[in-house]
């Protein structure tokens, strides 16, 4: 007969109580998820500002272009080439009317800054060419952008193990090496039951620290719990720090499940972290980063004034430079101008379709990095549960992607009803305002985001059972006294 | 006597599995990030170098045309690697590699080689000083936490003690045993990094900061087993001086730096580049004082004609075209200065911060001198970006002056050729000297000194009051 687990369960729980180390590591962890939060909502609170501010610039520009073409004299004089009129489709399609394209943040953003803070998460679109947004970037400290942030992911990612096995490194050894286990070895206890007891209940004690303090956090920074999407997110976000924490206590389990000191246990222990969370991950990164080179951009950068160096010189007259650059003194009559005009977009699609290939070529090879590093990310749970927490936060590698090709899809669209206007000048009616293209993000559907989670879930799920497996088959020949 | 224990101590590491296996494994991660380093150094010196032949080539063929289109058309600047990047990249990943230099506007460096990968980048980079600075001391905690404890709990100490072995004695071979196990490792290392070196630079110019670097290193393993013979002193056992051990090495690489980073931010903001371009924008119509462009111009069209005594611009002897180029140029660095120099003190604020933490967890203190010394820090960052800037204004002048001085009455009718082109000198940036950094770098040299002194003070302290 053996002793019934919820007796065993209110044991462990009373030594645990007692245990100072342990309400120090759990006191410092709730510390640490608060933190986090607080920071990850700082930045979300920072970053929503700087996108609700571009929306609402873009949006202002055409309204008041929309205004000032509407309080237009009927009789007013053809607008010039370069001038900054309503009715020019240069005017508004080029820098007057240009448009943020804003990548909204998701419900849960506050939980992970992955990495929105050195991606663009705006581009400033206009019938000019790719690459006159494609340098943009966002104003910060590089130094910033090398430490990362104290986001929550990175808390739940990094040092949630770490505590995890602070707790549990010397389950077994540390009652082998006081001689008690002797002492439990000769009651009615399989040992089994023994350590799954207490492994319940730090488990779930230190698992349930990180999420109501982590949920409580959200709501006090005002993350709205509730939203659309957001409650099935936090279903989610919880089963995936369930998984994670489950998969460290098994690495735990199975290390103690050898005969072994406590003080090797712990080596052990923050060996395996240490290539998990550290070593591993860059090791990939340097794989994906030699498998799959990105082109050098500064050899891009030399290509790109080459190419439209050979297209000026096949189209560009002096005059008309000087005036390229300064619009302003361009007579706004002057049949130059227009036939300029016309030269300037021949010569910014020539650039445009010589330098294409290579543009893509940086897409392309960005792609299979990421392919990469997703396809082989089973390889450290670190990763697999970083890419699963910015999923869930919408800061993650797909939807970042998803919203690229948007930009671009919508970059297309305002070129093809802007510029054939502009060679034909063509003048712009309120009808055309009506029908200008407008940047609005296409959320992808909540379920691609689940499936992907889904399959994180399942690599946490499956290296959990095989170390529990090989725990259970080894515990059996475990020796409790040494 | 110290011999005996040196050696012993030396032995019994070296003999010990787990020392063979970490230490092979830290090795080897070792040597392969130097070899990744110095292949990806060398490939992007070498475009860089191409690159701004290129950039210099253009701007000597371009054909004849007004030399304020010149200054429109620009060249670029592209950002060095210097001769110590490959042992540790520092912020390289995360900085433009190049800035348009052209007329009118001081671009930032665009084009940063970490949104060029994915995220995994995020986690750690591969680079021999992240080796060094994270895994090594990894290395010296796990394999010396035991050196006192586990003697205390073998009950050798006792032995040791009733054999008359004087406590100082004893704590200074543990030290010197543990600082040479690891030396044995890390020579061969230092070796090929030395190698390494002077394969891609002269190891003459770079001698200073090589040097320094060994040594600062040194000081910081050094801190890493001083510490750790401390707590192992102290700790009741070799488990709970690893648990101490871990925790501390924890926080020292992990978790305090990335916290330092919010810290910093909330301390010192900066603004968003969206905010950013909106003030450059408003300054460059009026400035802090409430003039308006348009005045200024007025202004300067005045000071001109009564300059040379005239009632029109018609009636001068130069061009005002380029004057008025000339002039815009200066109105418009002062609104950069001003608001790049903000940028650049924010950054820096947010530097000394890191500085202050390092004080208390000498990782990032290691770190500044490391990159500091690496020239890959953001104040040579902040140096080449300034050289930049001045190359630009100094090229726009060169073209606004020629404007001024020869096109009287043609203004941007007048034409140049290639012998204006070559009357600016090609761009040259020599990375700055030790000094430099010894300057940039003090809190951080001196805070990792302390922190050596004590720590191995306070082994020394904890060996000789040791109790069995």
């Amino acid at each position: 007969m053996t002793a019934p687990l919820g007796r065993m369960l209110r044991h462990e729980w009373r030594g645990l109580v007692a245990d100072r180390t342990a309400w120090l590591v759990l006191g410092l962890f709730g510390f640490l998820v608060a933190y986090a939060v607080m920071n990850g909502a700082t930045w979300n609170r920072t970053q929503s500002r700087t996108l609700d501010s571009a929306a609402a610039q873009a949006d202002a520009r055409l309204a008041g272009l929309r205004q000032a073409l509407d309080s237009l004299p009927a009789d007013a004089p053809p607008p010039g080439p370069f001038g900054r009129d309503p009715r020019s489709p240069a005017s508004v399609g080029g820098r007057d009317g240009a448009q943020y394209t804003v990548l909204p943040p998701g419900p849960l953003a506050a939980t992970a800054v992955g990495q929105s803070d050195l991606l663009p998460q705006y581009f400033q679109v206009s019938m000019r060419s790719r690459q006159t947004f494609a340098n943009a970037q966002e104003i910060e400290n590089p130094s910033n952008l090398l430490e990362g942030r104290f986001d929550l992911a990175f808390v739940i990612g990094s040092l949630f193990p770490l505590l995890i096995l602070a707790l549990s490194y010397n389950l077994l050894s540390a009652e082998r090496e006081q001689g008690t286990l002797a002492l439990v070895a000769s009651q009615p206890v399989s040992l089994g039951r023994h350590l799954l007891a207490k492994v319940l209940v730090r488990g779930g004690f230190i698992t349930l620290v990180a999420i109501v303090v982590a949920l409580v956090s959200l709501a006090a920074a005002g993350v709205s719990l509730t939203g659309p999407g957001a409650p099935a997110r936090i279903g989610l976000w919880i089963l995936v720090v369930v998984s994670y924490g489950a998969l460290w206590f098994a690495a735990a389990l199975a290390a103690n499940v050898v005969p072994r000191s406590s003080a090797a246990n712990a080596v052990l222990l923050a060996t395996v972290w240490l290539a998990v969370v550290v070593v591993v991950p860059a090791v990939l990164n340097v794989v994906a980063k030699t498998t799959h080179p990105v082109p050098s951009r500064v050899e891009l950068i030399s290509a790109m004034r080459t190419a439209s160096n050979d297209a000026s010189a096949r189209g560009a007259a002096l005059l008309a430079k000087v005036y390229g650059d300064h619009p302003e003194l361009a007579p706004s009559e002057s049949v130059d101008a227009g036939e300029f005009m016309s030269r300037t977009y021949a010569v910014q699609d020539e650039v445009d379709r010589q330098i294409a290939p290579v543009l893509a070529r940086f897409d392309e090879q960005l792609v299979r990095q990421q392919q990469l590093a997703e396809r082989y990310r089973f390889l450290s749970p670190a990763v697999v549960t970083h890419a699963a927490l910015t999923d869930l936060a919408g800061t993650g590698a797909p939807r970042y992607r998803a919203w690229l090709d948007q930009v671009l899809g919508f970059h297309q669209q305002w070129q093809e009803f802007f510029i054939p206007r502009a060679f034909r000048r063509q003048w712009l009616t309120p009808a055309d305002f009506d029908a200008i293209p407008r940047f609005r993000y296409q959320a992808e559907p909540d379920s691609a985001v689940r499936g992907r989670v889904a399959v994180g879930l399942l690599g946490l799920a499956i290296p959990t059972v095989v170390l529990l497996l090989l725990a259970g088959n080894r515990i059996r020949r475990f020796e409790v006294a040494g | 006597m110290i011999r005996s224990i040196v050696i012993k101590e030396f032995r019994e590491m070296v003999r010990d599995g787990r020392f063979r296996a970490a230490g092979a494994a830290t090795l080897v991660l070792l040597l392969g990030a130097l070899i990744v380093g110095w292949r990806s150094a060398a490939d992007i010196r070498a475009q860089h170098a191409d690159a701004s032949r290129t950039t210099r080539e253009n701007w000597i063929n371009q054909p004849p045309k007004n030399p304020h289109s010149a200054a429109h058309y620009g060249v670029y600047a592209f950002k060095p690697k210097t001769a110590l990047a490959f042992l540790d990249e520092g912020i390289d990943p995360y900085t433009g590699v190049a800035s348009y230099l052209e007329a009118h506007a001081q671009n930032e460096f665009t084009n940063r080689p970490a949104a060029d990968a994915s995220v995994l980048q995020r986690f750690a980079g591969l680079t021999a000083a992240t080796v060094l600075q994270i895994l090594v001391p990894l290395l010296i905690v796990i394999l010396a936490a035991g050196v006192v404890a586990g003697e205390r709990e073998q009950g050798t100490l006792r032995q040791l003690q009733s054999l008359g072995v004087p406590p100082a004695t004893l704590a200074a071979g543990k030290l010197l045993g543990a600082g040479a196990a690891l030396l044995a490792l890390l020579v061969p290392a230092a070796i090929i990094g030395a190698v390494a070196l002077a394969a891609q630079a002269d190891l003459g110019s770079a001698a200073g900061r090589v040097g320094l670097l060994a040594l600062a290193y040194l000081a910081y393993f050094a801190a890493w087993i001083g510490v750790t013979l401390a707590v192992s002193a102290r700790a009741p056992s070799t488990r709970s001086a690893l648990v101490v051990l871990l925790g501390l090495w924890m926080l020292n690489s992990l978790l305090v730096p990335r916290a330092t980073t919010d810290l910093a931010r909330r301390l010192h903001p900066a603004p968003s580049a969206l905010e950013f371009q909106r003030t450059l924008a408003r300054e460059q119509q009026v400035d802090e004082t409430g003039k308006t462009y348009e005045q200024y111009e007025k202004e300067v069209e005045a000071r001109v004609l009564a300059q040379y005594g005239v009632d029109s611009l018609s009636q001068l002897p130069v061009s005002f075209a380029g004057i008025s180029l000339d002039a815009s140029e200066q109105w418009g660095d002062r609104v950069f200065d001003r608001n790049y120099g903000k940028l650049w003190d924010t950054f820096a604020a947010q530097e000394r911060v890191r500085s202050w933490v390092g004080a208390v967890f000498p990782f990032l203190a290691i770190r500044g001198v490391s990159q500091g010394l690496s020239g890959t820090d953001l104040h040579h960052h902040r140096a080449f970006s300034e050289a930049a800037e001045r190359y630009r204004r100094y090229l726009v002048k060169t073209m606004n002056d020629e404007l001024t001085e020869k096109a009287a009455g043609k203004d941007f009718q007048y034409v140049s050729d290639v012998a204006v082109w070559a009357k600016a000198t090609p761009f040259d940036y020599e990375t700055p000297g030790l000094g430099f950094v010894l300057e940039r770098r003090a809190i951080d040299l001196v805070v990792l000194a302390g922190w050596t002194m004590l720590a191995l003070a306070a082994g020394l302290a904890a060996t000789r009051r040791v109790t069995p």
